[in-house]
């Protein structure tokens, strides 16, 4: 316990559990929305779009983290601006989008001369490099991310139920799905920081799915999949602690094992 | 409207209306009046829900003129072309507000889908009919909440009030969009094949509390279907066929 204090006193760490305790609590709401508007191949989408990114940072002389985030931050408001075409045709544009993106991404590399195993730095994230502007960065996400589902709470409702009566009743519907894009890619660049590529899910997916087994409607499961959220971020955060483990990954330990118990215990429940 | 006669609630003129280069909808035209209760019978494609679609807003015509409870949404007054072009972005400006005004007052069933991925129970699906009364930072105050339960209780789901959609037959769930509809407190009500896809007893069950609604609310309606319906309980049944009402 005192470990964990004197722990939590050295600003890197500090830093990390104050990212991880804001994310999960905030951006695991995205999962929500990610499901309900079948954007899944969108956020995977995002990640080969971060991995771009990386390789360009990196060509440039960057790290590749900055430049992951950066790109995915661009596409998903481009995404949001260019709105429903996009959620259309997704899967087939989204395997130009990927592969196009991995090509790039291994030519630019290619072409600076960079080793193309570097980049793969991105996928692993590393929560201690984590800035002050990134923590800064995520909460004032999470902020965002809460004020646009109180705001707009029924109109999110009706947007993820039925998008066609939802026009029929007069909500801006291109305007909420402009909005709601742009957060989720906000998030995966977010997530993207906090524990790398391949452990976005853990925030912004599982804990909304989850979510979705034991909700009852809208409000509970935002507010459950904050409560996973919170659960796999921080009982992650800890546990990397105390078994001395990597936080991206100890935390997407507990996010799996959240969805996992909620599989069983939704199952027993029927 | 002339003193006497009944006021026209729906009035298209003339309309032509598609998606893109498709054309749907030829030369339309149709006047229904206050009360009303209408069957539009057509095969598949034929154009029926694309029709809802141009009365709703949510289809912009490519000619012709729509009103509806007397606000014109789309076409405005034809007095020559140099007019027409100098106030089209007024025009449509106008239009836009007209169609907001309107979609307030329009009770909307949608043609029957799979139930949402996203869990709601009834009531919390009705509620959602109110919209526009509350909006935003608005809430839904305890008379929404209220006009939500009677009209639940009136499609008789009261008992259901609680039980997520996804677990309801498609016969619950459409009268459940239709309390929805009616939580609107509508002067009109338009429904996209309600009764499609429902089991007979379903279907016949369904049919009987949309007429017996419709004696006792005097709600003017419009219902499109590919099926036949009762002409009798109809004040008129027409039919369409490839964009063209018959
Ligand atoms: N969003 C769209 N984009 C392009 N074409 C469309 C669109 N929606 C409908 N159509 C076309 O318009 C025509 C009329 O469609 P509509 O849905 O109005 O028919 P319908 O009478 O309601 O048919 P159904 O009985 O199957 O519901 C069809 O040929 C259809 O292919
Ligand atoms: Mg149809």
């Amino acid at each position: 316990m005192s470990d964990i204090i004197a722990a939590l006193s050295i600003p890197v760490i500090r830093h990390a559990f104050l990212g991880m305790l804001i994310a999960g609590g905030t951006l695991s709401l995205l999962g929500v929305v990610i499901v309900s508007l079948h954007l899944t191949a969108i956020r995977f989408t995002l990640m080969h779009i971060g991995l771009l990114g990386a390789a360009a940072g990196m060509s440039l002389g960057f790290a590749p983290g900055p430049g992951a985030f950066t790109l995915v931050l661009v596409a998903s408001v481009v995404m949001g601006v260019t709105g429903k075409r996009f959620s259309i045709s997704a899967s087939s544009v989204m395997g130009l989008f990927m592969t196009g993106s991995l090509a790039a991404a291994f030519l630019l590399l290619a072409i600076a001369g960079v080793p193309a195993m570097d980049v793969f730095g991105v996928f692993a994230g590393n929560i201690l490099l984590m800035t002050r502007l990134d923590l800064i960065f995520v909460a004032v996400l999470g902020a965002a991310v809460i004020t646009v589902f109180a705001v707009a709470y029924r109109e999110i409702e009706l947007v993820l139920l039925d998008e066609e009566l939802a026009r029929a009743l007069g909500v801006p519907v291109d305007l909420v799905t402009a909005g709601l894009f742009v957060l989720v890619g906000a998030g995966v660049a977010a997530a993207l920081r906090l524990v790398g590529a391949l452990l976005v899910d853990a925030i912004i997916l599982l804990p909304g799915i989850a979510a979705l087994r034991f909700a009852r409607g809208f409000g509970s499961a935002l507010l459950l999949s904050a409560l996973f959220g919170l659960i796999a971020c921080v009982g992650g955060f800890f546990g990397a602690l105390v078994f001395d483990l990597p936080i991206g990954a100890s935390a997407a330990a507990a996010s799996t094992l959240v969805l996992a118990l909620s599989v069983l215990l939704s199952r027993l429940k029927n | 409207m002339t003193p006497g006669s009944p006021e026209a609630v729906i009035a298209l003129s003339g309309v032509h209306a598609g998606y893109g280069s498709t054309r749907v909808l030829h030369d339309f035209s149709l006047t229904v009046h206050r009360g009303e209760l209408v069957g539009v019978v057509g095969p598949n494609g034929s154009g029926k829900t694309t029709l809802l679609k141009v009365l709703l807003g949510l289809v912009e015509p490519t000619g012709g003129r729509v009103e509806i409870l007397g606000r014109t949404i789309s076409g405005g007054r034809e007095t020559g072309r140099r007019t027409r072009r100098m106030n089209g972005s007024l025009r449509r400006r106008l239009a836009r507000r007209e169609r907001a005004r309107v979609r307030r007052t329009i009770g909307y069933l949608p043609q029957l889908q799979a139930p949402p991925a996203l869990p709601i129970t009834v009531d919390e699906a009705v509620l959602l009919g109110r919209w526009g009364r509350y909006s935003w930072l608005r809430r839904p105050d305890s008379e929404d909440r209220r006009i939500a339960a009677e009209c639940v209780e009136m499609v008789g789901m009261a008992e259901l009030a609680r039980r997520d959609l996804k677990t309801l037959s498609g016969g619950q769930r459409q009268r459940t969009s239709l309390a929805r509809a009616l939580a609107r407190r509508p002067e009109m009500l338009l429904m996209d094949e309600p009764t499609t896809y429902l089991d007979k007893s379903a279907k016949a069950d369904l049919m009987v509390r949309i007429i017996d609604l419709h004696e006792l609310l005097g709600i003017t309606t419009i219902m499109v279907t590919h099926e036949e319906v009762p002409g009798r309980d109809f004040d008129r049944v027409l039919r369409m066929e490839e964009g063209y009402l018959l």
